[in-house]
């Protein structure tokens, strides 16, 4: 319970924090730009709308360079690595990475809002400015700039033009629509919908962010808010002059004030994220230069493709995944399997389930829809990016461990079940772990036969060490049709189960976590359980209510700690 | 890329466009803006976008997550006819919407957006070769249950 509480309540922390930095930056611009003395004639002719442009375009440059941190897959895999700055819950929070990502982009899209419509309202000021209406103070520093040893304020410098077309007319107006429309058009690819029906259309699109910070780099070159120069603001006294501005060319007390744009920042904001990025997509060319070998290639019933690779000085953790490319296929495609090896074997595997365009296309490559059995030479060339992700590691750190596996969830889990087999051979290190449960809820196992396979070899293999305690699993099938249902009850009593064929039967619908969850509680008391889960948020959050409500309160009772896993 | 489902990127960037359109038509018309009627106009438009392209289409395979309260939007929608149905259309009728806010800078990304999603629109139903009258009037029924 207090790890659970520590835990969220760090993500809460630094959520905040984050937050909290927006708002000081935010407050703070938006302060200076309304008291500044250097930009009392820009309010003049814009109001507070001159600061609200500036405070989100400082938020913005702050987003800007936290967004490309959190993807960032090779420097995270390093910061988790260095295990000396980052133990237990602060690395927990380096694999809600995405989540952060998306948070940043959130408010790049809130304050870019604020950002435009205050510019709107700017040139807007701007054109009335110049209008013959205009009076006054706002009339006499619009017309600044037109003699040549003035320096213009106001950047619209005739009242019969459209402000679309002086927008359009400068690198800030073309950049900054630039800007916009990138920005849109990957937020509207990236929504969860277009990324579960067509992660192809995700990945691409998102690639404007190329366009983005370019675009962004030069946005303030065309310098359009200008404030006065510090020269000037010693000569010209603005609480003295702003009502003398009838003298400004006559009287030596009240030259006419000078003005000059302000320079560029944001490309200080974000060079560094950008050069950490594109070392990033440096290191993913030279891991694409290197040598992949293919040392086998299974092709399971249901179009699932195991292979086995080899990779120099490739090591891996149970749970993490890699990303793999075919140029054959696609030059600029890296989709992510996770490993279903474990890290004592010489080789790592995947198993690729042909579910959409690339992946059909590669099971196809590799001969697995029936065709003629392939020469390894002839096999399509492959690249390896990774591994990355969380590690499923803390298995084997608690006494008791239970994994829960929905669908395709499941194969995260077959590294960490082979891991368990390799690991309970070995005479040293002790192990600490001594009891594994293990549920597996699948509409259909046919899809996931291998897995199956996987069961009934580790089945057999712990068997033959007298081992069979440490394994527990149970099997729920929750899609199923009348001819089962009868030949299931006809072979109801035998030793193995008719689908699986393993010695512990497999249950049909959904499982009762209340039953199972007291059962354990009941079984080990007073241990520490981890909880592994990986499949729908739906499910998660059931086995989250569990593990609070089956945790003693007397810290010497049995207690669950909930571990999900974000892939 | 044949298999991406463009259609349903151009209904997400459609609805996004309505909903900035908006946005600039709101500020233009209470900031009392220079020619501030194409402001209203942009509001107006963006609204008619926006419960056009609310109703999440079926797509061509697997299931369709369908937005919230889709079912009323969906009887509005179908009044429209050819409208709702044929990708042709919508794409000319989103050009055509997107011309007169691009006139005022407030709605000028908004005409840009939507142009976007008329151009999407475009390449489903010609380029694409995906039928042009895809959304048939089942597809835009709730499924049952």
């Amino acid at each position: 319970m207090e790890c659970w509480v520590l835990n969220e309540s760090l993500s809460v922390i630094l959520v905040l924090s984050w937050l909290g930095i927006n708002l000081y930056l935010f407050v703070d611009t938006f302060h200076w730009y309304e008291e500044e003395e250097s930009f009392f004639y820009t309010r003049v002719i814009l109001g507070s709308t001159l600061a609200w442009a500036r405070a989100s375009a400082v938020c913005l440059n702050f987003n800007c360079m936290l967004i490309l941190l959190p993807i960032s897959r090779n420097l995270i895999s390093f910061i988790r690595g260095a295990s000396i700055c980052c133990r237990g819950p602060w690395r927990k929070q380096l694999d809600k990475n995405l989540k952060f990502h998306k948070l940043v982009a959130y408010a790049i899209a809130v304050n870019a809002t604020i950002h435009i419509v205050a510019h709107a309202c700017n040139l807007e000021h701007y054109h009335q400015g110049q209008s013959s209406e205009a009076r006054g103070l706002l009339a006499a520093l619009s017309k600044l700039g037109d003699t040549s040893n003035e320096s213009y304020l106001n950047p619209i410098r005739t009242f019969h033009t459209n402000t679309t077309s002086e927008l359009l007319m400068t690198i800030t107006g073309i950049s900054g629509l630039m800007i916009s429309l990138a920005f849109i058009l990957i937020v509207t690819s990236s929504t969860e919908f277009i990324r579960q029906t067509s992660y192809e259309l995700f990945w691409y699109t998102h690639h404007l962010f190329i366009i983005f910070f370019i675009s962004l780099a030069i946005h303030g070159a065309g310098r359009i808010v200008r404030g006065q120069t510090p020269e000037s603001l010693s000569r010209h006294n603005v609480t003295f002059c702003r009502d003398h501005y009838a003298e400004w060319q006559a009287a030596a007390s009240c030259p006419v004030p000078q003005f000059s744009g302000k320079e560029p920042s944001a490309w200080k904001w974000v060079l560094g994220p950008v050069v950490l990025y594109v070392c990033e997509r440096l290191i993913r060319i030279w891991r694409f230069h290197q040598e992949v070998v293919i040392t086998k290639v299974v092709s399971h019933p249901s179009g699932v493709l195991e292979l086995h690779m080899k990779k120099r000085h490739f090591c891996m953790a149970p749970g993490q995944y890699v990303l793999i490319q075919c140029p054959s296929i696609s030059w600029l495609e890296w989709h992510p399997f996770t490993l279903t090896s474990a890290p004592q074997e010489d080789f790592f595997s995947v198993h690729i389930r042909a579910a959409g365009d690339w992946t059909r296309t590669l099971c196809r490559a590799f001969g697995a829809e029936g065709q003629a059995w392939k020469e390894p030479w002839n096999l399509p060339r492959l690249a390896v990016d990774g591994p990355f992700g969380a590690a499923l590691t803390d298995v084997f750190r608690y006494p008791v461990s239970v994994c829960i596996a929905a669908g395709i969830g499941v194969t995260p889990f077959a590294a960490v079940l082979k891991s368990l087999w390799y690991r309970c051979c070995e005479p040293q290190p002790p192990l600490t772990l001594s009891k594994v449960y293990f549920y597996w809820i699948c509409r259909d196992s046919r899809a996931f036969e291998w897995f199956a396979d996987l069961l009934l070899s580790l089945e057999t293999r712990m068997s033959e060490q007298g081992k069979t305690h440490l394994l527990s699993y149970h099997i729920f099938l929750t899609g199923w049709d009348e001819n089962q249902v009868f030949h299931i009850a006809l072979h109801w009593d035998e030793n193995t189960d008719v689908i699986t064929g393993l010695k512990q039967k497999t249950f049909y619908g959904r499982p009762n976590w209340n039953n199972e969850f007291r059962q354990i509680a009941y079984t080990h008391p007073g241990s520490s359980i981890g909880v592994f889960f990986c499949g729908p948020k739906a499910l998660s959050k059931t086995l989250q209510r569990m593990c609070r409500l089956y945790s003693s309160a007397d810290p010497r009772g049995v207690h669950f700690h909930y571990n999900k896993e974000s892939f | 890329m044949g298999q991406i489902e463009w259609a349903m990127w151009a209904n997400e960037q459609a609805l996004a466009s309505g909903l900035i359109l908006i946005t600039g038509g709101i500020v233009a018309t209470a900031g009392q803006f220079t020619q501030w009627y194409f402001g209203a106009y942009s509001i107006v438009a963006g609204v008619f976008v926006c419960l056009l392209e609310y109703p999440r289409g079926k797509r061509r395979k697997g299931s369709t997550m369908e937005r919230c309260g889709q079912k009323y939007m969906t009887k509005v929608v179908k009044l429209f006819g050819p409208l709702s149905r044929n990708y042709y259309v919508r794409a000319f009728l989103h050009l055509g919407l997107s011309v007169p806010a691009g006139f005022l800078l407030a709605t000028i990304l908004g005409t840009a957006c939507l142009a976007i999603a008329s151009g999407i629109y475009l390449l489903v139903s010609g380029v694409c070769g995906q039928p042009a009258d895809a959304m048939t009037p089942q597809s835009l029924q709730p499924p049952a249950g």
